[in-house]
């Protein structure tokens, strides 16, 4: 409050017959009272004196030009998503991803379109990363390489299954090798094949206190929730699933604070949840109870960047010691799930990705990736690496990490570096002959097919 | 010296008496004067090989028309030797073959042998060469008996020679990689965004493809954008020239490199004072890109920086002369 404000308020009070004020006591009173404010500008003599320079404020003079970019503008431009190119070529007989040819050997090193629905839902989820090369190509296709079409056997027998399961993975691999890509693409696979999918686009946002938190009364140890993301991701589950939780009404009671129609569809529930913080929680909590109830279809579960919640977060709790990633309720959602201290009823398929860039340290992480390696070659006893037991360590995230199945995602073979490098060069991209010498000198620069170095040498550093 | 020498002696001169050379022709060509009694005739005893000619064709011809009375040929004016030749069966036998071969093919009428535009030089676009278009492999003999090494077997330049330019331009405090990543955003940027309108007052440079062509070469754009935009000169301050104190202006012309040189700087500096929209790195690298699309639609400013370059350069062109110190 500025200092005359404060003087004004002073003169009111006593003037409405409340105790006298100190000035009526005082022997004379000032014309101007004297200023709050300690800064120099009052002693501040007028223009320079003659010989002397001004000096510009060229701050001042800088700010003032133009209208300053609205609260959020420019991080929506930086995060911003372009999946379309119009000066790039159509390429002719690029088929769009069908339900068939999903787990098809034949469709091997083959680019496939993502049908226009897959792309509005999988834009929902924030699948596609602003980092991915989407926006230099006519639409957005994908390489359905090795490892895609086991992915996509993987969730084809699961769906087949008489007794529903959860299958658990981790998706690890060098940066560039294409995991965030691969967990798009099961994403694809899942809303094609209608299941539920709920996607954490990027643990970071959960862990690195950009988003406010509050404390869950009566838990130990103390848990938190964070209400606004939690809306925000209610709403993505609502605008993404839009086709099947539409079709899906509540079948069970819940006790909320507010009324609920009894036969509401899953979605408009779900959007009741995002308009509300508060309800946020409780909504998110029974709409997972819904649909993990009798005769609803799978779900996907994935999150990308695993690394940011393998670790305490950069929040702080009540004692001022950082909390754990996974008291925060929505991870810890997660890693109940990841960990398989809770299962999907109706089958399903709970996926992580990690992170190759902006890497936070996480040695449990590393650790476990390492055992899976290992059980995988058939190591046993002493073979497969443990904790060092006096090295201090995360228990937490070592024993939610203990049984996992681990994907590890390795460059692309040449047939594949081939394909994609066609892809390239039918949209006009790449202005080479993809020959056998072309396709082994990119394969080999890449660092044996890591496909983000494949592009960034193809594309982006050599237009 | 005594009286007593001979006639002879006495009249001798220094120097030899030659007998006076007469030409059979009569040299008129560093005369400035005229002089009746040096304008001698060749005497009619003394006759070259090429004197005794017949007359000229025309001359044959107006003598002979003027025995008939006919009009003959106007002797003012030369005869085309084509003329002469349509009435004469055996000369047109035995004429030379290319006077031969200029009447037989009758040219179509608007036609013309001979160019009467003048042919400005063309200023062409200099396609990028890039790494990837592969020389004609030579093959030498090689000491390794079996392995044969190209001739041109040796570290070529990586990119593109105007991208190499302005990487190194854009790179600041000696960063080559973030001037490499910038140089990489600046092209997908021109690669992605729709094809520039060239304005009709400041077209690209002539022999440039059509703008549709542009986004999917963004090498090309880019040079296109450069080149156009290129100042042909500088202009050289030379200090004391002109007296009084007062700077000679001399318009010095630029190479090649130089005039992009002085382009991307120019560039560089208008992309500087745009306002950057987004945030996070990259920024600079999109400003650029817009700056360069400006250039191509004749929008941006560095227009007029070169205008007044090349305006400047007009009215320095007197001082080509002055002597340089």
């Amino acid at each position: 409050m500025p200092p005359s404000r404060g003087i004004l308020a002073v003169a009111t009070r006593s003037s409405t017959g409340l105790p006298k004020s100190q000035w009526d006591v005082l022997p004379f009173r000032p014309a101007q009272p004297a200023s709050f404010s300690t800064t120099a500008c009052l002693a501040a003599s007028g223009p320079p004196r003659k010989g002397k320079k001004a000096i510009r404020n060229l701050k001042a003079a800088r700010q003032s030009a133009g209208r300053p970019p609205a609260p959020g503008e420019r991080k929506a431009l930086r995060k911003r998503v372009v999946l379309s190119n119009t000066n790039a070529l159509e390429v002719s007989g690029l088929e769009d991803l069908d339900a068939k040819a999903i787990g098809k050997e034949s469709s091997r090193c083959q680019m496939f379109g993502l049908p226009g629905p897959v792309v509005d839902s999988l834009r929902a989820v924030e699948a596609f990363k602003p980092t991915q090369g989407w926006r230099m190509f006519r639409s957005a296709s994908v390489l359905w390489r090795e490892q895609s079409i086991r992915l996509a056997q993987i969730m084809t027998d699961l769906a087949k299954l008489k007794s529903p399961e959860t299958r658990r993975m981790v998706l690890a691999g060098e940066k560039g090798t294409g995991k965030s890509v691969m967990l798009l693409q099961a994403m694809a696979i899942a809303f094609m094949k209608k299941w539920i999918v709920i996607n954490i686009p990027d643990a970071k946002d959960l862990t690195n206190a950009h988003t406010e938190y509050a404390p869950v009364p009566g838990t130990s140890p103390q848990q938190y929730i964070q209400r606004s993301y939690v809306a925000n991701f209610l709403a993505q589950i609502a605008k993404a699933n839009a086709g099947v939780l539409s079709q899906l009404q509540l079948s069970m009671q819940h006790d909320l604070s507010i009324p609920v129609q009894s036969n509401i569809s899953l979605d408009r529930f779900a959007d009741l949840g995002a308009k509300d913080l508060d309800l946020a929680w409780p909504i998110f909590l029974s709409l997972w109870a819904e649909l993990t109830g009798p005769g609803r279809p799978p779900i996907l579960f994935t999150l990308d960047n695993l690394n940011f919640i393998m670790r305490h977060s950069e929040y702080l709790g009540r004692d001022l010691k950082p909390v754990h990633a996974h008291d925060l309720s929505l991870v810890r959602h997660f890693v109940d799930h990841l960990s398989g201290a809770r299962t999907l009823p109706n089958g399903g398929l709970v996926m992580a990705a990690t992170t190759g860039s902006n890497k936070p340290s996480s040695p449990i992480l590393d650790l476990a990736i390492r055992q899976s390696e290992a059980r995988i070659q058939g190591l046993t006893g002493e073979a497969v690496p443990q904790w060092d037991p006096y090295r201090p360590g995360d228990e937490r995230s070592l024993q939610s990490m203990a049984d996992l199945e681990v994907f590890d995602i390795k460059g692309l073979s040449r047939d594949e570096a081939r394909g994609i490098l066609e892809y390239y060069a039918a949209s006009g991209m790449l202005r080479q002959a993809v020959d056998q010498r072309l396709v082994a000198e990119k394969w080999t620069i890449s660092g044996g097919g890591i496909i983000g170095e494949l592009e960034r040498g193809a594309l982006r550093m050599r237009p | 010296m005594s009286v007593s020498r001979p006639a002879q002696a006495r009249f001798r001169a220094a120097i030899p008496i030659r007998p006076r050379f007469r030409p059979n022709f009569v040299i008129r060509s560093n005369r400035t004067f005229s002089d009746a009694k040096d304008d001698a005739k060749p005497s009619p005893e003394v006759k070259g090989p090429n004197m005794d000619q017949l007359p000229h064709v025309s001359e044959e011809a107006a003598a002979t028309a003027k025995i008939t009375g006919e009009k003959g040929p106007d002797l003012q004016q030369g005869t085309p030797i084509q003329e002469i030749l349509q009435g004469d069966k055996s000369a047109q036998e035995h004429m030379p073959k290319v006077i031969k071969d200029e009447i037989k093919p009758s040219n179509p009428k608007g036609s013309r042998s001979f160019s009467t535009s003048a042919r400005r030089p063309t200023e062409t676009i200099p396609q990028p060469t890039t790494a990837r278009q592969e020389p004609a492999v030579q093959e030498t003999e090689s000491l390794i008996p079996g392995i044969r090494i190209p001739t041109d077997h040796r570290l070529r330049q990586r990119y593109d020679p105007l991208v190499h330019q302005v990487t190194n331009l854009l790179m600041r405090d000696g960063k080559l990689g973030v001037a490499q990543r910038n140089m990489a955003e600046i092209l997908n940027h021109l690669r992605t965004s729709p094809p520039p309108t060239p304005s009709p007052q400041r077209p690209l440079l002539p022999g440039s493809p059509p703008p549709s062509h542009l986004p999917l070469n963004p090498t090309l754009y880019m040079t296109v954008a450069i080149d156009s935009v290129a100042p042909l000169l500088r202009i050289r301050a030379e200090r004391g020239a002109a007296g009084g104190g007062v700077a000679l202006q001399i318009p010095i012309p630029l190479g090649q490199r130089q005039r992009r040189r002085q382009a991307v700087q120019w560039i560089l500096d208008a992309a500087s004072k745009r306002k950057n929209r987004g945030s996070g790195r990259g920024g600079f690298a999109q400003r650029v890109a817009e700056e360069l699309i400006a250039v191509a639609e004749g929008r941006s400013g560095v227009w007029e920086r070169r205008g007044v370059v090349h305006k400047l350069g007009v009215s320095a062109r007197v001082n080509l002369n002055s002597k340089r110190r």
